[in-house]
C-alpha cells in the first residue's frame, strides 16, 4: 500500500517538499487521467457531433441527457422506477446468494455434490440471460416474481461455481495452523475457512451485482413490470427519447458506481490478502 | 517435565507412504532437533506431533500439559494485526477476546516485539518481524513444550541467528523442551540436546547424535567441528541402512560422534 510519509512532517518541510513534488504530480497525474478524459470527450463529441446532424428527436444531445437524467434523480416517480429496479437487484441477488451460495459451500466440502452439480451448472452457466427472460415470460407472465427468477437463475451459478472454486482454493495451511492449536472443524471453519472463502467471493459477488442489473433491465424492458426498464420501454413508445436515453445514463453510471465502489475496492483487498498468503 | 513420544508411526499422503514406522522420543526437558533432506517428511511427522494429522499406524504419547507451534513461514492470519494473530490460539481455546489481546502483549514482549508493531498487519512485518510474532502466538497459550518447523529457513544468516539465540533464551526462562525441525544442521547443533536424524523417503529415524556440551552454550568452534563429523558419519549410516534395508529403530543415543552406528 502506498505510504504517507509527508503527512507526518512538519508543516513547512511538508510545503517544500510540496512544492518540489508539485511539477512531478502534476505530470502523473496527467498521464493518469489525461488519455481516458481524451477518450471520454471524443465520446462527447462524437455525441453531440450526431445530435447536431440528425437533431434532438434522433439524438438528444449530452446536456438534454444530463438534463433529463437530473430530472430523475430530483422526482418522486423518478426515484420510486429506479427504487423497483434496485429493490429486485437486492432481493434477486441475496436469493441466489443464499441458494447459489450455500450449495456452493456444501459442494465445495463435498466431493459428491460437486460432481453432481458439475454440469448442471455448466448447462445453467450455457443459457443465454435472454433466453430466461423470453422462457420465464411464457412461464409465469409478465410479473415481479417472473423477472426474479430470471435474476436469480441467471447469477445463482456464477456464485456456486465462485463459492465452490473459493472453497478448493483457500490456503489450508492456516487451518493447520488453527488445528495445532486445538481448534475443531467448526471452529477452523468459522475463524480461518469462512474469511478467506469471503474474500475470493467479493469480486464475484461484485461483478454478479452488475449483471444483475443489467439482466433485470432486459426483463424489465421486456416484460413491462415497473423498474428502469419499463421506463425504457415507455418512454420508447411515446417516443421520447430524452427520457429513454436518461435512464441508459443513469443505469451506465449506477453500473460505474458499483464498479468502482464495490467490485474494485473489493478485489483490491483481495489481491493484498492473497500477496501475503505463503 | 514435558516430553513426547511417537511409536512406529506411519501415514501415507495422497495413496504414498510418507512416514514408515518411524519413532521418535523426545526425553523429559529435552529439546531434540530433526534433520533429514528435504521430502523426507519431516513437516508431516511434525503434523503428528501437534494433533493435525492423526497418523495411520502407531502411537503419539505426549508427557505435557500443552504445545505450541511455529511454521516454517509463520502462517500469520493475513486479515488480523500482529496483536490478534498473537491472541488467536487462545481465542479458539475460548478466552474472551479482551483479555486475549491483552494476554497477546505480554506474550509480545517476550519476544521483544515493540507496541508500534502490534497494530501492524502481516503484509507490513519483515520477515524476521513475522517469524517472533509466530514464535509470541505459540507462546501466548503458555506451552510447556513446542513445536518448531523450520521457522527461520527462509530468513538471512545473521537474522536466523538472533531468533535462535531468542528461542534458546526462551527456553531457558520459560523451560519448554521440544522438537525443532531444520535442514540446517549447525542451527540443530546450536539449539538441541540431541539431534534426530531422518532417513530419505520417511524410512525412520537413522540414529540421534549429541553434539558435546549442553544446548546454548556450545561454541562455534565446537558446532563447526561437530558439523563436520556428523555429516560424514550421516553418510556412513545412510550407507549402513542401505544394507540392511531397515531404518534403525530409535532412541539411539550416541554418547560420542562417530562414524558409527548407533544400538
Ligand atoms: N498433502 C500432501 N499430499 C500428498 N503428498 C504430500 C502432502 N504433503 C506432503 N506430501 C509429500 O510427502 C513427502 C514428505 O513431505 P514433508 O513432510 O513436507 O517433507 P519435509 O518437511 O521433510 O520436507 C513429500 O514427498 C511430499 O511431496
Ligand atoms: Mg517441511
Amino acid at each position: 500500500m502506498t505510504e504517507r510519509p509527508l503527512i507526518r512532517a512538519p508543516l513547512r518541510a511538508r510545503v517544500g517538499e510540496w512544492f518540489e513534488m508539485a511539477p512531478v504530480l502534476a505530470g502523473q497525474a496527467v498521464l493518469w487521467a489525461g488519455p481516458p478524459l481524451l477518450g471520454l470527450a471524443l465520446f462527447l463529441g462524437l455525441w453531440q457531433w450526431g445530435h447536431l446532424t440528425y437533431g434532438a428527436f434522433i439524438l438528444p444531445s449530452p446536456m438534454q441527457t444530463l438534463r433529463a437524467a437530473f430530472g430523475v434523480l430530483t422526482s418522486v416517480e423518478g426515484w420510486v422506477i429506479l427504487g423497483a429496479t434496485i429493490l429486485r437487484v437486492m432481493i434477486a441477488l441475496t436469493l441466489s446468494a443464499v441458494l447459489g451460495g450455500g450449495l456452493g459451500l456444501l459442494a465445495g466440502y463435498g466431493w459428491f455434490l460437486r460432481a453432481m452439480l458439475a454440469p448442471v451448472a455448466t448447462i445453467l452457466l450455457g443459457i443465454p440471460a435472454t433466453a430466461w427472460v423470453i422462457l420465464t415470460m411464457i412461464w409465469f407472465g409478465p410479473s415481479h416474481g417472473a423477472i426474479l427468477f430470471t435474476m436469480a437463475i441467471v447469477t445463482g451459478p456464477i456464485l456456486y461455481i465462485g463459492t465452490v472454486d473459493a472453497v478448493l482454493t483457500r490456503d489450508r495451511r492456516l487451518e493447520d495452523m488453527a488445528a495445532s492449536f486445538g481448534a475443531g472443524r467448526f471452529e477452523r471453519f468459522r475463524r480461518v475457512a469462512l474469511r478467506q472463502i469471503l474474500a475470493t467471493l467479493a469480486p464475484v459477488l461484485g461483478i454478479t451485482l452488475a449483471l444483475g442489473f443489467k439482466v433485470a433491465i432486459m426483463a424489465e424492458l421486456v416484460s413491462n413490470v415497473a423498474g428502469i426498464g419499463a421506463a425504457l420501454a415507455k418512454s420508447r413508445a411515446h417516443m421520447d427519447i430524452d427520457m429513454a436515453l436518461a435512464y441508459v445514463a443513469l443505469a451506465v453510471m449506477g453500473l460505474l458506481a458499483v464498479e468502482h465502489g464495490i467490485i474494485r475496492p473489493m478485489q483490491r483487498r483481495a489481491g493484498q490478502w492473497r500477496r501475503i498468503g505463503s | 517435565m514435558s516430553g513426547m513420544t511417537l511409536a512406529t508411526i506411519s501415514h501415507a499422503l495422497a495413496g504414498r507412504k510418507v512416514l514408515d514406522t518411524v519413532s521418535l522420543v523426545v526425553r523429559p526437558g529435552e529439546m531434540v532437533a530433526l534433520v533429514g533432506p528435504s521430502g523426507c517428511g519431516k513437516s508431516t511427522l511434525a503434523s503428528v506431533a501437534a494433533g493435525i494429522l492423526r497418523p495411520d499406524k502407531g502411537r503419539v504419547l505426549r508427557q505435557y500439559k500443552r504445545h505450541g507451534m511455529v511454521f516454517q513461514q509463520s502462517r500469520l492470519l493475513p486479515w488480523a494485526d500482529a496483536r490478534e494473530n498473537i491472541a488467536f490460539p487462545l481465542i479458539v481455546g475460548g478466552m474472551a477476546k479482551r483479555e486475549a489481546l491483552a494476554r497477546a502483549e505480554a506474550a509480545a514482549e517476550a519476544v521483544a516485539l515493540l507496541p508500534e508493531d502490534l497494530g501492524k498487519m502481516p503484509d507490513q512485518l519483515s520477515g524476521g518481524m513475522r517469524a517472533r510474532v509466530a514464535i509470541a502466538r505459540a507462546l501466548s497459550i503458555e506451552p510447556d513444550f513446542l513445536i518448531f518447523d523450520e521457522p527461520f529457513a527462509a530468513l538471512d544468516p545473521a537474522l536466523r541467528r538472533r531468533l535462535q539465540d531468542l528461542v534458546l533464551e526462551l527456553g531457558e526462562v520459560r523451560g519448554f523442551g521440544g522438537l525443532f525441525i531444520t535442514h540446517d544442521l549447525s542451527e540443530a547443533a546450536r539449539i538441541a540436546d540431541a539431534i534426530a536424524v531422518m532417513e530419505r523417503k520417511g524410512k525412520g529415524i537413522l540414529g540421534r547424535l549429541t553434539p558435546p556440551g549442553t544446548r546454548g552454550m556450545r561454541s562455534d568452534d565446537t558446532i563447526f567441528a561437530f558439523v563436520q563429523d556428523a555429516l560424514y558419519a550421516e553418510t556412513l549410516l545412510t550407507d549402513l541402512v542401505n544394507v540392511d534395508e531397515r531404518a534403525v529403530p530409535l532412541d539411539c543415543a550416541c554418547d560420542s560422534l562417530g562414524p558409527r552406528r548407533c544400538c
